[in-house]
């Protein structure tokens, strides 16, 4: 029996342990799956940049720019012109009070 | 990242800025155009659609009744300034100065009756439904007002008393 220790840098016993480690075969489609892991986990970071860059692209685009443009003037103008009116007619109503009631009864 | 989030505030505060200005416009134009005339009646055009028929008969009321307005005007700021004079000086209230109280109230009193009979005729004046809502409205504006006065003092002093 032999009883000296073996060596592990010896080559001849390297080359051995090699070839007697066996390689497991990889599970069916394990390559596929990498790659689904790594793209699952970079859908939230470019989702965020995502929905950012396609809000302004979309704000951006000429006709809807100018269909908010016109909305939105048409809006304030319509609203203005109420609130004016408004005032307007509480101006007139204060004056005819004021010319009918003195401040003294009122 | 960070230029798409810049370029989307920059379009909210031009959207905004955009729409304030579309508002002041707005609002200053419609108030150029509404007549800023110095007849006091105007609103009465305007609130309760009257033709000019109506109006010729609401100024006639108007002017008929404004001297009455004056002179009633006039005998309250008498009866005030006597109020005064029996005030100044004095750390409690005099005979003389409850009495010039009591008159001023009872002036007050008689222009508010003479005010309602005016507002009556005006309203009588109108069309009926548009009578109605013109004695509502100056009643609310006139006699309304003290009302709301008096109802809050109550309140008040209401609130006062469970203090104790």
């Amino acid at each position: 029996m032999n009883q000296e220790n073996p060596n592990p840098s010896d080559p001849k016993l390297s080359a051995l342990l090699r070839e007697a480690r066996a390689t497991p075969p990889l599970p069916p489609r394990f390559r596929e799956g990498v790659w689904r892991r790594i793209e699952e986990s970079e859908i939230p970071a470019t989702a965020r940049i995502g929905w950012i860059d396609a809000l302004v692209g979309w704000a951006l685009r000429p006709r809807f720019a100018l269909a908010t443009a016109i909305v939105l003037v048409c809006a304030g103008s319509l609203f203005g012109a109420v609130q004016g009116h408004q005032a307007a007619r509480e101006d007139a109503q204060s004056r005819y009070v004021a010319s009918v009631a003195p401040n003294t009864l009122r | 990242m960070k230029r798409s989030l810049l370029i989307l505030v920059f379009a909210l505060l031009a959207a905004s800025a955009l729409f304030a200005s579309s508002y002041f416009m707005g609002r200053r134009v419609c108030e150029m155009c509404t007549v800023r005339s110095t007849d006091n009646l105007d609103w009465l055009r305007q609130e309760f659609h009257l033709s000019d028929a109506d109006m010729a008969h609401m100024r006639e009321l108007h002017n008929g009744y404004m001297p009455k307005c004056a002179e009633m005007c006039t005998k309250i700021a008498a009866k005030k300034q006597e109020l005064d004079e029996a005030l100044a000086g004095s750390t409690n209230i005099s005979e003389s100065a409850k009495q010039k109280l009591t008159e001023l109230a009872i002036l007050r009193s008689q222009c508010q009756a003479q005010m309602l009979e005016h507002f009556i005729q005006v309203s009588q004046a109108m069309p009926p439904e548009q009578g109605r809502r013109y004695l509502s409205e100056m009643e609310r504006l006139t006699i309304g007002a003290h009302e709301e006065t008096e109802q809050m003092m109550s309140d008040h002093a209401g609130h006062m008393h469970g203090e104790h």
